[in-house]
């Protein structure tokens, strides 16, 4: 079946193409369409994990040429798809999270009239998902990446007519690109100096010692630039809770389970690079460590649930570039898989809330809701706290490798801020509960529990949310972290820092330490939360406003850009280069007044121009002579 | 019986001058139309004249094509002057000036 896995991209491609043409007259079926095609696709990558699994360990590399695409001098470029350990980990979780949240949107987007356009947008999104995972080069994971990122754009502003939404779509496409740029410059850096594109070539040891580490450390910077854009890390993670203007599980696929989870693949596919450079790991620590514990406590002071599953998000990405920095990849990889589980389901969740709630999302107007919406209500919390790393939950093993991992790293501080950071996580995640689903009811309308279209992939995260953790019970032996050892590297015993046990034990206290604090203040009773919030007015808008980074950027980097634009726009252009095209035009207007004047209309004139030139003719051929 | 080709040349020169002073100094397109014949026909017999000299019939095929152009070329040229006299009444080609500055 190996050599099947091409139809995995495919059968979303023709998904999406059939959509986009015959979307309007497929109408409901449109969705159910996308959603069998996904299943498909995830059948498949089940048969493909299967046969790889067959394989001996060190053999778990399967290359697959389609057809050559670039073939220009010594530049080539293969449309090959890589099956190994970590693409097929991610492709797993493309297609199955995927799969799951297509059938939840058939009934989510059940009453929106552009249904195929939808359902053709996700499917393409998938593919070019699909892509970028399985790319065996550069340029294919780059074409994935941009067309990521195009579909992102386009779902966002699916409700265009919003204009909150298609400024959301623009930022988030701006934003991104910036990274992009980098990025690209570092592909183009990656062919120059070591001469291929293909990741079997050029992270094999061999090509590596072939250069000095600087110039590793440039590319791994330029990628990762990339992979921050994408993965919304900190300074350019601006984007992401904007992007939640587009539907739902828009939000669950794009901007929790999948795209921004790229960044995070690139980083681990490309890790050769980073440890050579080392200094390039170092930045990918610091910037993971500080998006976490920015992110967590910008999520504390949202009012809009959705942005709190933003800023979550974000904080859970740096997270995952927090393992990274460590080199614990298997580890990022392990919280990457468990977080697309509960993140989606909590988006999907929030998604039924604001379909019971008629697209409510301010938090202020909800509470209680557990009672008419008891099976969202459930697995929403059983999501909540895998996040928050509650044991034997998903997100406990997940994140708890994480901060392992820091521990054993060497350096204490960072393990101390991952914790500062953890217990954020849990504090945010907790004032969400009970300010949705407990206390007293501050709504208005008839909440009502989803059809069980939107339910069953509801139940199905929450089986992963829960279940997820048996993937990786223990960062050196478990079931990931051994499967990914071929790509990843062998995860060792660590030799020096806390045992296990006694760092899981600190782990669930703090989390514990989170939930305790978030009841105290937002579930008990005993505190008026309302009260609270005024007296702190200051700093709830500082935390909602995401430590006003997006008005930093609007006055230091936005209103020079435009100030900028306008005089080029205004002045440079509209005097300068028009002024130079008609100054050219009216020279010629000039010219022409006067030797127009040669065009009589008298046929007899043009007849004895004619004679004259005849002659000119035959007199200089004649001299010639 | 063998002539100089000078002779045949100073006859086609002749024909060709006066075709050419026609197409100057007349104003009806019909007399116009006539004296372009008259270069043409000029040049035909500095064809075959050549043609003659070399001992060859290029120059003499030559001709005829000619022939044929120009019979073409007055279908077209007698179409377009009948066209203008209906719609103007005149052929005089120093009424038709409307391409002009």
């Amino acid at each position: 079946m190996l050599k099947w896995v091409w139809l995995v991209p495919v059968l979303s491609l023709a998904g999406a193409a059939i959509n986009l043409f015959a979307g309007k007259k497929l109408g409901r079926r449109a969705g159910w369409l996308a959603s069998a095609l996904m299943v498909a696709a995830f059948g498949i990558a089940l048969t493909v994990l299967n046969d790889l699994a067959k394989l001996p360990g060190n053999e778990r590399t399967f290359i697959l040429h389609l057809y050559d695409w670039v073939t220009v001098g010594s530049f080539r470029v293969a449309v090959d798809l890589r099956v190994d350990p970590l693409s097929v980990t991610m492709m797993l979780v493309v297609t199955g999270v995927g799969a799951l949240i297509h059938v939840y949107s058939i009934g989510y987007m059940e009453h929106d009239p552009r249904r195929g356009r939808f359902f053709a947008f996700m499917n393409l999104f998938a593919f070019f998902m699909l892509m970028l995972v399985l790319a065996e080069n550069f340029l294919i994971l780059y074409l994935g990446w941009e067309g990521v990122g195009l579909c992102s754009y386009l779902l966002i502003g699916f409700w265009f007519e919003r204009t909150i939404a298609a400024n959301a779509a623009k930022k988030a496409f701006v934003t991104t690109r910036i990274g992009d740029t980098f990025m690209l410059i570092g592909v183009v850096l990656v062919f120059l100096r070591l001469g291929s594109l293909d990741f079997a070539k050029v992270l094999s040891q061999g090509v590596s010692s072939s250069q000095p580490s600087g110039v590793f450390t440039v590319i791994a910077l330029l990628l990762l630039a990339g992979a921050i854009g994408k993965s919304a890390q900190v300074p350019l993670h601006v984007w992401l809770p904007d992007a939640m203007e587009g539907p739902t599980p828009v939000s669950a696929l794009i901007h929790a389970a999948t795209m921004v989870t790229a960044g995070v693949y690139l980083v681990a596919r490309t890790h050769v690079f980073f440890e050579i450079s080392g200094v390039a790991l170092t930045v990918v620590l610091i910037v993971g460590l500080v998006t976490a514990v920015y992110a967590a406590t910008a999520a504390l002071g949202q009012d809009d649930f959705k942005r709190v599953l933003a800023y979550s998000t974000i904080s859970q990405l740096g997270f995952m570039f927090f393992a990274l920095g460590l080199k614990a990849y298997a580890a990022a990889i392990f919280l990457l898989v468990t977080h697309s589980f509960y993140k989606a389901l909590m988006f999907l969740s929030a998604g039924s809330v604001m379909h019971a709630l008629d697209d409510e999302t301010d938090m202020k107007k909800m509470g209680g809701l557990i009672r008419v919406m008891p099976i969202t209500g459930t697995v929403f919390s059983l999501g909540a706290l895998a996040l928050a790393g509650v044991p034997p939950l998903a997100g406990f093993f997940s994140k708890d490798q994480v901060i392992a991992a820091a521990n054993h790293g060497g350096d204490q501080l960072a393990w101390v801020v991952a914790l500062v950071a953890a217990f954020f996580s849990a504090l945010y995640i907790m004032r969400m509960i009970f300010l949705t689903f407990a206390g007293r009811p501050r709504w208005q309308g008839h909440p009502y529990e989803s059809p069980p279209v939107m339910l069953v992939p509801l139940i199905l995260l929450a089986v992963g949310a829960v279940a997820g953790g048996l993937l990786g019970l223990s960062a050196v032996t478990g079931k990931l972290p051994a499967f990914l050892a071929p790509v990843l590297g062998e995860v060792h015993q660590p030799t020096r820092g806390m045992s296990e046990t006694g760092l899981s034990l600190i782990s669930v206290i703090v989390a514990l330490l989170g939930v305790g604090g978030a009841w105290l203040v937002y579930g008990s009773g005993r505190i008026d939360w309302v009260a609270l919030r005024v007296r702190s007015a200051g700093l709830q808008r500082f935390l909602q406003g995401g430590w006003y980074v997006d008005d930093v950027y609007s006055t230091v980097l936005v209103a020079p850009g435009k100030a900028g634009s306008a005089v080029l726009a205004y002045v440079f252009d509209a005097g300068f280069i028009d002024g130079a095209v008609n100054a050219v035009g009216r020279l010629f207007r000039a010219l022409a007044s006067v030797g127009r004047r040669v065009q009589t209309g008298l046929v007899r004139n043009y007849a004895l121009a004619f004679l004259f030139g005849v002659v000119a003719i035959f007199v200089y051929v004649g001299f010639r002579l | 019986m063998n002539t100089p080709i000078a002779y045949f040349l100073v006859v086609s020169a002749a024909l060709f001058t006066i075709g050419t002073v026609g197409v100057l100094v007349r104003k009806n397109a019909l007399v116009i139309f006539m004296s372009v014949e008259l270069q043409l026909n000029a040049v035909n017999l500095a064809l075959v004249a050549f043609s003659r000299m070399h001992g060859n019939l290029t120059g003499q095929v030559l001709a005829f094509f000619s022939m044929v152009v120009a019979a073409a070329e007055v279908v077209v040229g007698l179409a377009i002057i009948v066209a203008i006299y209906r719609r103007r009444a005149s052929a005089n080609v120093d009424d038709v000036n409307l391409l002009k500055w």
